[in-house]
């Protein structure tokens, strides 16, 4: 049996090898065309090359998303750019157009077609239409309870991937257009102003009928299906998909790592303890900046599945620091600050081979050697002495003090 | 082209029959239409007889749960022998072929069905015709319409389905706030945006919830140039009170030629005033948050 992929999401280059060194067996980008997410800084011809080849020394996948709804115009250059992706050794296109997936069987047959979860695939019947189009994979729709997946799972051979973590469009996905009205930006051509996030009031007729303290909002907590990921594995499902082609290289960072060894763990063990699985949630609750939920997984989303109250992300201020290199004779990282934390503080490190090591910051040098109390000026390299060894990629994250 | 009109009350059928080449009834399992099967049964004889064509609107998701209860369903249309379904979830289509129902199949995906090549391959399936997309240009209508002649429909009046969810906004807001409100069902219920006054008209049933539109569309001077190419044009009735402008609509589409589509236009914006835009057919939505 092959074992379950890891599928994480990339909006640049640089974050894009952070999944891959992390641990993920496969990340998913934009290009700068036929792309949603057109707010993530996405990945020209030449990123597009180096990502495949840098992906193929550590036996990864790149996969391209080209999942806008195609109008007609969009088209152009599409033929040229498939056979670019075939040509550099892409392994996949995730698409939302039928026609489409036609396109790329002829142009392009070395990629594969995932259909994108923007056609909303909640059935077995649903899936085989799909496959009868020429689809390789079927992303299901995110309204797809666990028993569902289990039962979609089980009639069809077709391989599916099914979304574990991340934000979650409240409404089904390709079938919301209200940013289309609200700012003119095509939610299903990279435009999203995620107006469902906002805040409305509520009128019957005339009569306002919604709390002005608690206005209505249709936003939904973020998914973590970190509990059903053993069941995922057990009825086959072929790719474990984690959302965020706009979050940072630290949310990557984290959420990739945690999902890799819960993972491994339940191969290497056959199962997961409620203690294991308890570590594992409090780890993906490190990259988490807005709260989180199993979704639809476990059956309907009531008002508990909601934010009310809350406008968008919040920020996470604990990552603190990206390391650059290390000095093994002086033992001293090479770092990029990423936000505030100063000499006493305590930071654990984190990387694809170190796990949650921790240390108190005692002595810091900025680039021209004059030592520093605190670092509070973003993107500034500083040195800073450490007690075990670090390796370029690792995080330093800052531990929240019970008065923070 | 057909003129079609989505037959919300029962009280309109007598009213419109007349007028309009066949009405699009269903039930809340798959639409937002609150008929029973009996209901559905009693119109689609009613249709028969008024030489009427009577089709099933199926325009919601189905989930892995429904797939027994879809075939039910599906059997009692085929015995109704009707005009055609429309269907939005892919896997009706599957489900639909051993029932010999293909033919009669209409796909409305709503919001992504965008594009010539697209529709095409859809039709290429064996279904009847397929319902374009609400955000496009006239420019990108008149290209896919006259691309695929006889073969698509499109809505041409009413308020246009914004989004749609399987979350129940409403129920979860209410017990949120802690509040009773008789919500369900209900077609008077409006969300406004903190910052923006467009008030859009939101309705939960079974299924989830649907927003609409602020605005009723119309293309009364676009709709003339494309009858000729289009299989269907679509009343949708929906958040719409008043019979009678249901009933003027209706008799303004059946008569529309390019001498009075000014004139029948401008009647109605002064005889039933309300909040009319052509949507996006001269308002493109692709800008990016740059521009």
């Amino acid at each position: 049996m092959n074992k379950i992929e890891l599928l994480a999401p990339a909006k640049d280059l640089a974050k894009a090898k952070i999944a891959i060194r992390y641990g993920a067996d496969a990340v998913y980008v934009g290009g700068k065309l036929f792309s949603l997410r057109s707010r993530a800084s996405n990945f020209d011809l030449a990123d597009l090359k180096e990502i495949s080849a840098f992906a193929k020394q550590y036996n990864a996948k790149v996969f391209v998303t080209v999942n806008i709804v195609f109008h007609d115009s969009d088209y152009y250059g599409i033929k040229e750019y498939l056979k670019f992706l075939e040509k550099i050794g892409i392994d996949a296109i995730i698409v939302s157009s039928p026609a489409l997936i036609q396109i790329a069987k002829r142009e392009a047959p070395g990629l594969e077609c995932h259909v994108s979860t923007q056609l909303s695939s909640l059935n077995s019947d649903a899936v085989w239409a799909l496959r009868r189009f020429g689809a390789d994979r079927i992303v299901l729709g995110r309204e797809a309870s666990m028993d569902q997946i289990e039962e979609i799972a089980r009639k069809v051979s077709v391989p599916l991937e099914v979304f574990i973590h991340g934000g979650m469009c409240s409404n089904y996905s390709g079938r919301c257009v209200l940013s289309n009205r609200m700012t003119l930006r095509d939610a299903n051509r990279g435009g999203c102003a995620h107006s469902c996030r906002w805040k409305y009031r509520l009128y019957d007729g005339k009569e306002m009928i919604s709390d002005p303290k608690c206005l209505l909002s249709m936003s939904s907590k973020d998914l973590r299906a970190s509990a059903y990921v053993e069941r995922m594995i057990r009825c086959g499902i072929a790719s474990l998909k984690i959302e965020g082609r706009m979050k940072s290289e630290y949310y990557i960072g984290q959420v990739v790592k945690t999902y890799r060894k819960m993972i491994d763990e339940i191969y290497e063990k056959g199962s997961l303890s409620p203690e294991r699985l308890a570590y594992y949630d409090e780890e993906l609750s490190k990259a988490e900046n807005r709260p989180a939920d199993d979704g639809f997984l476990s059956g309907e989303c009531d008002s508990s599945k909601h934010l009310y109250g809350v406008n968008g992300a919040g920020v996470t201020h604990d990552y603190v620091a990206y390391v650059r290199g290390f000095d093994v004779v002086k033992n001293m990282a090479e770092i990029e600050v990423k936000n505030v934390f100063a000499w006493g503080d305590e930071i654990e490190v984190f990387g694809p081979d170190i796990d949650n090591e921790r240390f108190k910051v005692q002595l810091m040098f900025d680039e021209g050697w004059n030592e520093v109390k605190i670092a509070n000026r973003p993107t500034q390299i500083l040195h800073v002495r450490m007690p075990f060894a670090v390796s370029e990629g690792d995080m330093f994250r800052k531990v929240r003090r019970n008065d923070d | 082209m057909e003129l079609l009109v989505t037959l919300r009350k029962k009280t309109l059928l007598d009213k419109i029959a007349p007028i309009v080449d066949g009405v699009i009834i269903g039930r809340l399992f798959t639409s937002a239409y609150d008929y029973s099967l009996q209901e559905i049964k009693e119109i689609a004889e009613y249709c028969h007889e008024n030489y009427l064509k009577c089709y099933i609107a199926m325009d919601n998701f189905i989930s892995e749960d429904d797939l027994e209860t879809l075939d039910a369903y599906l059997s009692f249309i085929r015995e109704l022998d009707v005009s055609g379904i429309y269907f939005h979830d892919l896997g009706v289509m599957e489900r639909a072929i051993p029932y010999g129902l293909l033919s009669r199949l209409i796909y409305d995906g709503k919001t992504v069905l965008c594009n010539t090549l697209d529709t095409a391959f859809i039709l290429s399936q064996g279904i009847q015709s397929a319902v374009i997309s609400r955000e496009l240009t006239l420019s990108e209508v008149r290209h896919i319409v006259h691309n695929n002649s006889g073969k698509v429909d499109m809505q041409i009046f009413g308020h246009l389905r914004m989004s749609y969810s399987r979350r129940k906004f409403l129920t979860n807001y209410f017990n949120e706030i802690g509040k009773e409100y008789d919500y369900l069902n209900k077609d008077t219920l409006k969300l406004v945006e903190e910052k923006r006054d467009y008030a859009l008209p939101i309705m939960e049933d079974d299924q989830g919830t649907m927003i609409y539109t602020d605005y009723i569309f119309e293309m009364f001077r676009e709709l003339c140039e494309l009858k000729d190419d289009l299989r269907a044009g679509i009343v949708d009735t929906l958040f719409i009170e008043d019979e009678s402008l249901i009933v003027q609509i209706c008799r303004d589409l059946a008569r529309l030629t390019p001498e009075n589509k000014e004139f029948i236009r401008n009647n109605l914006i002064y005889n039933h005033p309300d909040n009319y835009s052509t949507g996006y057919l001269y308002q493109k939505t692709n800008i990016s948050k740059d521009e």
